[in-house]
């Protein structure tokens, strides 16, 4: 018989707790607890609709974690993904409300509305960056606060200018022509286009981090910015270039939802894809290999919440509460040395940077 | 009060800050405590004071013995410290700051004991500003007010004078007097500058590498303090005759003296006054040639520092000019130093210069971007068979020692360094080391390049410089040739001791 390798172990170990502590959780909240599992685990597997359905909210969800190890690789904690995926979900929305769009192929003006997603969350993200390399300003703080202004931004574009001919609505801005939606699968609005880029982003980022000298560089400047700057490796250019990706990549996720899922612009059309992200990296450690999975993880999570209320009468914010037990636990597991592959890592960036300015605004 | 420091010992690592240290502090004196940088004053101070418990020793306070002492045991004994930066919360208000630490007290009861305090010592504090908008010496004030307050018998003062202006000084002395003379208590003055002990202190003790070496009584002998500070090569060099001009250059082996002066113009400061956050130089005016070595010497907090880090374009530069190669810098970012070919070698290695968590070879393809795929190569052939850095490269920055490190960083300044600022380049390193860091640093002056380096060890500046700069008190006292100048000559400078007429030889 084999011995187990103490890290498999360990992974199980974190695995343990996280489901011991959402166990307790159910049975505290009245819940019966395996039925609940069942119906949270299985409501986004057991049909080809409800997989579509974990598609569609995997694919922004893979997309923002993707640009989240890009900012995490340079030691910045990123939390403005909701608000650069809205960025970039009205860049989009404004390019195809441009008058010319009619003029180009749809396929052209496809790319280009995506393009121009990718750009807004990546000027998105770089207010944060400035602010923090030029003006000390923590990206913690500033993250949060464009959050709450990209909200304000969409709700007042859906609300004024971009309102729906004679009346305005939360419901959203006015449905896109047929041409300009991404196409799904099987008539659903789950977008292969969608799947396909974010695989694509997701090797392209885990190739610029691990194999070339730009994310040697990334990692050099995580790790000490001071020897980064004695050395010439411009650290305050590789952090904004960093903010940059991740924004542009958070922005694509909000083109996509626009193009690809919602056809118009609606408010908080984010819907806590940008958190969930975070949690997600998070809870694999940063650990690129593992991303995916604890992506597909929470899509599943998310596409069984909705199950919730209908199967057990439950309400479905119940899945919010497990989902952040789940990385409580991992993470405690982690940094108690039980999950020590897990923890490892993250023990150093979540211990060892407190918020600080950007060194030396000289 | 009678405090007895019997033995004490206490271990960093591999460094001994001190090595059985035994002082009897006596009632009603004050004691001056000198050493050089890293003697073990501050280290003996934290042990009294309780911030660090000792690894051997005890402490005897009025006859009774503690093997070792905690903030508030020492504070519960009378034993009270005014640190060389203030302890104190700087957004928090003065009569706030006054309270923390105290019995509990309302604002009223705070600011009026406050008052009263600031009176009687003559400070005028204004008790709602935010202790930020102090000035250094108010600051200190402050702090003096609320060791008061809290009754201390014994007060130990860090390098108070740092920072204050003359008349502060004289009014801070003043009340030091007072209170070793009201009912048997006793100050404790650490400090490196001579003049203050010599004028204010019933005694003085010498410390040197952890070691107590002399205690001195009034009338105090300079010369003899300065070679018992600076060690056992210092005195001997100190009982010989100052000799100057050519007697100098024949007794005393000198580098690279006649390069220097025909070499071109590397570099060029005219009234360059560099600031950080922290502090501001003077401005300084000089000239760096190519191949020459400068040996930079200071007190901590001499202002060397941001001296060599302006140099090395890591500090602002308020006003004046200077010009690197035919290039005005003023305003260029780091990375333009670099590319002009300025490399800043920092004495805190791991925590400036190297990435812990990357491995040797991350190292090699940081410092070399050229090189491409070929890394390892380049790692054998200048990390390991030229530097000696070990065999590992993917062993971790961190798993490192000093020598080590010093070595990965050697290897990563480019050969084509015009201008090398060199921090403490030897601090911590054991013999082998060193001697491997001057044959590189001497090497790369052989080839052109100028080498700017600061030094605790005054034998070192001698040794391996062609010229040398003083800095006292945040300003730039002596720029001279190396021939000729002795320890006690550079000590002092670096004291404030300097007689002009021996000051300056013609530059």
């Amino acid at each position: 018989m084999k011995n187990p390798s103490p890290a498999s172990i360990n992974i199980l170990a974190a695995l343990g707790l996280a489901l011991a502590a959402t166990l307790a959780v159910l049975f505290f909240a009245g819940a019966p607890p395996l039925t609940t599992l069942a119906v949270l685990f299985g409501g986004g597997l057991d049909s080809t609709a409800s997989l579509l359905k974990t598609f569609s909210s995997f694919i922004p969800l893979f997309l923002c974690a993707t640009a989240l190890l890009a900012t995490y690789a340079a030691g910045l904690w990123n939390i403005g993904v909701e608000g650069q995926i809205t960025l970039g979900a009205v860049f989009a929305a404004g390019f195809l409300r441009l008058p010319d769009p009619a003029g180009f192929p749809p396929a052209l003006a496809l790319v280009l509305a995506l393009a121009a997603a990718f750009a807004g969350g990546a000027l998105w993200a770089l207010v944060a960056g400035v602010l923090r390399v030029y003006g000390r300003v923590h990206e913690i703080f500033s993250g949060l606060g464009l959050n709450f202004a990209a909200t304000g931004v969409t709700l007042w574009l859906i609300l004024g200018p971009w309102k729906r001919a004679g009346m305005a609505s939360l419901s959203g801005t006015d449905p896109l022509p047929e041409v300009f939606r991404l196409p799904g699968f099987a008539g659903k609005p789950a977008s292969m286009a969608g799947l396909v880029l974010a695989v694509a982003a997701f090797a392209l980022v885990v190739w610029l981090l691990r194999r070339t000298a730009w994310g040697l560089t990334l990692a050099a400047v995580r790790q000490n910015r001071k020897a980064a700057r004695l050395m010439g490796l411009r650290p305050r250019r590789r952090l904004l270039e960093a903010m940059a990706l991740c924004g542009g990549l958070a922005g694509l996720a909000g083109g996509l939802l626009v193009t690809g899922l919602y056809h118009r612009l609606i408010p908080s059309i984010s819907g806590n894809f940008g958190y969930t992200a975070i949690l997600a990296v998070l809870m694999v450690s940063l650990v690129p290999g593992f991303v995916p999975v604890a992506c597909f993880f929470f899509a599943v999570l998310l596409a069984g919440a909705v199950q919730l209320p209908m199967a057990l009468e439950l309400d479905s914010s119940l899945s919010g509460v497990i989902q952040g037990v789940l990385v409580l636990a991992f993470l405690a597991a982690g940094r108690m040395g039980i999950g020590g592959r897990l923890g490892g890592m993250l023990g150093g960036m979540l211990g060892g940077t407190p918020p600080e300015g950007a060194e030396g605004g000289r | 009060m009678d405090v007895f420091l019997s033995h004490i010992t206490k271990r960093y690592g591999r460094i001994l800050a001190n090595d059985g240290v035994t002082v009897a502090l006596k009632p009603g004196r004050i004691h001056g405590l000198l050493g050089e940088n890293g003697a073990g004053k501050s280290t003996l101070m934290r042990v009294l004071a309780g911030h660090v418990m000792c690894d051997g020793g005890f402490i005897e306070v009025d006859g009774v013995r503690h093997a070792g002492l905690t903030p508030g045991a020492a504070m519960g004994l009378g034993i009270g410290i005014l640190s060389q930066d203030p302890l104190d919360f700087p957004p928090l208000a003065a009569w706030e700051n006054f309270t923390l630490g105290g019995p509990p007290r309302t604002r009223r009861q705070a600011r009026d004991r406050l008052a009263e305090l600031s009176e009687s010592l003559g400070f005028s504090l204004r008790p709602d500003d935010p202790v930020e908008r102090f000035t250094v010496a108010e600051r200190q004030q402050l702090e003096l007010a609320r060791l008061m307050d809290a009754d201390v018998r014994l007060l130990i003062l860090d390098e108070p004078t740092t920072g204050i202006s003359p008349e502060q000084k004289d009014i801070l002395f003043g009340i030091l007097r007072d209170f070793a003379a009201s009912q048997g208590r006793i100050v404790v003055l650490v400090t490196h500058k001579l003049p203050e002990a010599e004028e204010l202190c019933h005694e003085v003790l010498v410390m040197r590498r952890g070691r107590l070496v002399g205690s001195f009584e009034p009338p105090y002998d300079a010369g003899l303090l300065l070679e018992t500070m600076f060690g056992a090569e210092a005195a001997k060099a100190a009982t010989e005759p100052e000799i100057t001009g050519a007697a100098a250059m024949a007794a005393v082996p000198v580098r690279e003296a006649s390069p220097a002066s025909r070499a071109p113009v590397l570099a060029e400061l005219a009234d360059a006054a560099f600031s950080d956050e922290k502090s501001a130089l003077p401005p300084v005016s000089l000239s760096l040639r190519a191949g020459e070595v400068v040996g930079v010497a200071g007190v901590a907090g001499g202002g060397q520092e941001l001296f060599l880090r302006g140099l090395a374009g890591l500090a602002r530069m308020r006003g004046g000019r200077y010009v690197f190669d035919g290039t005005a810098m003023p305003g260029r970012g780091m990375a333009a130093f670099f590319t002009a070919g300025v490399h800043f070698l920092p004495a805190s290695r791991m925590e400036e210069g190297l990435f812990p968590g990357l491995s040797l070879a991350d190292h090699a393809r940081l410092g070399f971007p050229g090189e491409g795929g070929d890394i390892r190569d380049l790692f054998q052939r200048r990390f390991v068979d030229r530097f000696h850095v070990p065999n590992q490269p993917t062993a971790p920055a961190a798993s490192l020692s000093g020598g080590n490190q010093q070595r990965l960083l050697l290897s990563l300044i480019p050969d084509n360094t015009r201008l090398l600022v060199a921090e403490s380049p030897t601090r911590g390193l054991d013999v082998a080391s060193c001697a491997q860091v001057w044959e590189h640093l001497h090497a790369l002056a052989a080839r052109g390049t100028a080498v700017v380096f600061s030094s605790e060890d005054l034998d070192e500046i001698l040794a391996r410089s062609g010229r040398i700069l003083v800095f006292f008190n945040r300003s730039l006292v002596a720029d001279t040739p190396a021939a000729g100048q002795t320890v006690r000559g550079l000590g002092r400078h670096m004291t404030g001791r300097a007689v002009p007429s021996v000051a300056e030889s013609p530059a």
